[in-house]
């Protein structure tokens, strides 16, 4: 028997959709209200898909191919996952995708990954098909599997390994279709009613688990949590707290914060980013990558090895350098790796005083918010108030002349300040670019690339620039300024509460202003903001004003 | 005399001295880094006043000579071109790879070029190539350097500047293929006139390409510690030129065949710094022409090798060789350009930084 498995699952992310709406699982609101709302289901991001294979069958196992694409909404990937679906175009990537990993785990590695062997390999074997299925299902689908889900795969699996005389081809079709399942593929939040607050509703155990294993992970559920889910251990104080204490003293913590600043500081913007090679030569592809590394190897070393104060992270002199990396910023860096090899990690300390510290004088910073033969202070004085300190820029008016600053060899105007000068001269420029070409222009002696100069055409750059009434003179000035903004550490706040719920928290209500007060007596250390949202009522609550139909 | 002997007893004084010019203090000298990023023959392109007879012809020319030699008539080896194009039957190719004849019997005409026939390829009569005075006694050899109007000796562009591949001046030629080579130019003051001392040494690490492909300026890299590697010469800046006190000679290894060592005996060097900051100039000395011909002979098919190595041999003008009188030597001139780099050492010292167009905000010790 052939089986369209391409229609079948197609069928079945429309009806799971829909049964997610509609009500097959005990109770759901039948709109989202409001972005304060509790999201019924959010789609899996790319890493976080990543992981969670990594996770539940090893680093061993190869991804290959490309992702649906994301949306950012409220300055994070992870809010926009909210109302994202799966497109037709994207299901095929979805299902290219999956079928690689299967193969690997059902061939390659079926010694490691499939607990058990099957009495013919030529045939269906149920028994060591459903001891598979349980146990994978559960890490893929977070949950354990209805009785039902379990026979339905098996059938899948005894069919295609009846058609294709081969019990791991078989084991492989359920494997594929299980990662194109919408209940791989996306998160579902399961509300029941609350015991402690009759009347209201509250996450389930399980949905709990995700929201908490995605924070701090930025992956499945493991086992252990899993396990403390079904027991109900995540609803109590006491073991709610276990669990958090255990997945943050975890290794694997790192995976969450860094993905958590990839969304953040919108590296996925680094897929599109190109520098003039005739103009920055030394932007090489080498460098792309690696400038990303450098500042997710900062932040990791920063906050949870030397468990520093977040704010620091703005003007700390320490990082990471690879040869390449060096050559951008024009800095020596000694390192013998063997010819043809990748590169090291270096750590490095930039010298007291130099104008490099911290992570806004990084190419993950002025080279990704520079288009491609120039700098842009308008770029990066908004990147900085929109990713750094959650304020809105408007965008541009759709008639804007950009003849003054798109003109970078007019003999008049040498300089980008001066550019800038002369474009914001026009009363609707005005504006807007004085909310952000003050802090942009502190930046500017970063050229596209991120390397260092100063002077432009000739002319010395004068990096003078202000934020929030404080002037400061260059990116040292910059560093401190944010450093000291209450908008800062307000903003990491937010995102990180956005980063794990899909939404804002409320940040009038007493609860939010705790956890603020919690981040500032622990001398705004990172780790310690994540448990405390962690463990917070209100990362796991449902709004009053949630809309949700009984069962 | 042998050739290494002569590196080793040329280099090894300057070992024992080349350490003090590096222990000078930052705020009394300097010391700027480089690495070679193009080493190829000096090239005077004025063709049709070189070559007058334009004699040797292009690739399809020089094809027609292969056939001849195997038999064909002139008018048989066009009409076979015209058949076949450029690329030759294997029965065809394989003929003209084995028309080498040892005791009458067909040899690899690549492994011995001495039995083939010097086919007299044409070679240059001009009046004008790059190079160096050096001591060559036969004045009808000497050519002018067209910059420095001095009558120099360059028998190796006159061998090979009649041919295809010698038409144009080579490129950037140093890849990630071979280990580069550096240059450290130590002085008091790097921009004015005075003394200074130039080293050249292989490094460990392959040359970083740029984003363009060319090498890339500002890369760090950390030279070969074996002292064997290293070359010390003393030498001047004046007037905007560098050059160093002849007598010397040059030895950096390379990693064949990828890249070819430089030997040259006799070094001499005429360099200047540019306003971005690369070095371009040349360097001339003797070198060893059956390692220069071999370049083409192990690479059949890269271009008239069997020519050029009858040439070479022909016009060979130094160390004779004692039993045969045939000239070892060649005198040659290489164009050489440089960017800047960083050079460090094993244990950790930076010891040469790039020039720069403007001062750095900051040199970060590691």
């Amino acid at each position: 028997m052939a089986l369209n498995l391409v229609t079948l699952n197609r069928a079945l992310i429309v009806a799971a959709t829909v049964a997610a709406v509609t009500g097959t699982h005990p109770v759901f609101a039948d709109e989202i209200n409001s972005a304060s709302d509790q999201p019924l289901s959010i789609r899996i991001s790319p890493s976080q898909y990543r992981q969670s294979i990594t996770d539940i069958f090893g680093s061993s196992i190869t991804i290959a191919g490309g992702f649906e694409t994301e949306t950012r909404r409220e300055g994070l990937m992870a809010v926009g996952a909210r109302t994202t679906n799966v497109t037709d175009s994207g299901f095929e990537r979805y299902d290219v995708v999956a079928r690689g990993i299967a193969q690997q785990v059902v061939e390659r590695y079926r010694d490691a990954l499939i607990p058990c062997k099957p009495a013919d390999a030529q045939a269906a074997d149920e028994a060591c098909a459903r001891k598979f299925i349980t146990a994978a299902g559960r890490l893929l689908y977070r949950r354990p599997l209805e009785e039902d889900e379990i026979e339905n795969q098996v059938k899948v699996a005894s069919a295609a390994a009846d058609a294709a005389h081969n019990f791991y081809s078989g084991l492989g079709t359920s494997l594929a279709t299980m990662l194109v399942s919408p209940n791989f593929l996306f998160r579902y939040n399961v509300l029941e009613d609350d015991p402690v607050h009759p009347g209201q509703k509250r996450l389930d155990s399980l949905s709990k688990a995700q929201q908490l294993s995605f924070l701090l992970w930025n992956s499945t559920p493991d086992d252990q949590l899993l396990d403390a889910a079904v027991k109900g251990d995540l609803q109590t104080e006491d073991g709610l707290r276990r669990q958090v204490n255990r997945m943050i003293s975890s290794p694997r913590l790192e995976a969450g914060v860094r993905a958590f600043f990839s969304d953040m500081l919108m590296f996925s913007d680094f897929e599109t980013l190109s520098k003039d090679p005739a103009f920055f030569p030394r932007f090489t592809l080498s460098a792309k990558d690696a400038a990303q590394e450098q500042t997710l190897r900062t932040i990791v070393d920063h906050l949870i090895t030397r468990q520093g104060d977040y704010r620091d992270l703005f003007t700390t002199r320490n990082t990471f350098l690879t040869r390449s990396l060096a050559a951008l910023y024009d800095v020596p860096l000694l390192e013998t790796t063997d010819n043809g090899q990748p590169m090291h990690w270096i750590p490095y300390t930039y010298p007291e005083g130099d104008p490099r510290a911290g992570i806004l004088a990084q190419a993950s910073f002025v080279a990704l918010h520079s288009p491609a033969g120039r700098t842009s202070p308008t770029a990066r004085g908004k990147a900085l108030r929109e990713t750094i300190l959650c304020q809105t820029v408007p965008p541009p008016p759709g008639n804007v002349d950009f003849k003054f600053v798109q003109d970078t060899s007019n003999p008049v105007y040498k300089t980008t300040r001066a550019r800038l000068t002369a474009h914001r001269s026009e009363p609707m420029c005005a504006g807007c670019h004085r909310i952000s070409d003050p802090i942009g222009l502190a930046l500017e002696n970063f050229d596209s690339s991120g390397g260092y100069r100063t002077a432009e055409n000739g002319v010395q750059i004068d990096t003078s620039g202000e934020l929030s009434g404080v002037k400061f003179d260059g990116p040292i000035g910059l560093a401190k300024a944010i450093h000291d903004d209450p908008a800062t550490v307000a903003c990491v706040a937010k995102r990180v509460f956005a980063f794990g719920t899909g939404r804002t928290p409320n940040t009038n209500s007493e609860d939010w202003k705790q956890i603020e007060r919690g981040f500032k007596d622990s001398n705004y250390n990172f780790v310690s903001l994540l448990r405390q949202i962690a463990l917070s009522e209100m990362f796991y609550a449902v709004p009053t004003t949630q809309r949700v139909a009984a069962k | 005399m042998d050739l290494k002997g002569r590196v080793a007893r040329t280099a090894a004084p300057l070992l024992i001295a080349a350490p003090l010019c590096f222990s000078v203090s930052p705020s009394r000298a300097e010391t700027r880094g480089y690495v070679i990023s193009t080493f190829s023959p000096a090239v005077q392109t004025d063709y049709h006043a070189n070559c007058p007879q334009d004699k040797n012809g292009l690739h399809a020319d020089l094809l027609v000579r292969y056939l001849m030699e195997i038999g064909y008539s002139k008018q048989e080896a066009v009409t076979v071109l015209e058949n076949q194009g450029a690329f030759l039957s294997n029965e065809l190719f394989t003929r003209i790879a084995t028309r080498a004849r040892i005791n009458g019997k067909p040899a690899n005409a690549a492994d011995y070029p001495d039995a083939v026939p010097d086919p007299n390829i044409e070679t240059v009569t001009g009046r004008y190539a790059y190079g160096f005075d050096l001591g060559g006694k036969n004045k009808a050899n000497k050519f002018e350097d067209p910059d420095t109007h001095e009558k120099i000796d360059n028998q190796l562009w006159r061998a090979v500047g009649c041919t295809e591949n010698f038409r144009i001046q080579g490129g950037e030629g140093m890849t990630g293929l071979a280990a580069g080579w550096s240059i450290m130019i130590s002085g008091q003051h790097l921009d004015q006139d005075g003394p200074v001392t130039v080293t050249l040494d292989r490094l460990l690490q392959h040359l970083e390409a740029d984003a363009n492909g060319k090498v890339m300026w500002h890369a760090t890299y950390v030279i070969d510690p074996s002292p064997r590697l290293r070359n010390v010469f003393k030498g001047k800046i004046e007037g905007g030129w560098l050059t160093i006190e002849p007598g010397s000679d040059l030895f950096l290894l390379t990693e064949e065949p990828f890249a070819v060592d430089i030997n040259l005996a006799n070094i001499h060097m005429r360099l200047h710094n540019e306003a971005d900051g690369r070095l371009t100039g040349y360097w001339g000395g003797y070198t060893d022409w059956q390692k220069f011909a071999f370049r083409y002979t192990s690479y059949p098919n890269a271009g008239d090798e069997i020519g050029i190595y009858h040439a070479l041999k022909k016009l060979a003008d130094a160390s004779p060789d004692s039993k045969t009188g045939q000239n070892r030597e060649i005198s040659a001139t290489y164009r050489v350009e440089a960017v800047p780099a960083y050079l460090g050492t094993m244990d950790g010292k930076i010891v040469a930084t790039p020039v720069r167009n403007q001062p750095p905000a900051t040199v970060a010790a590691k």
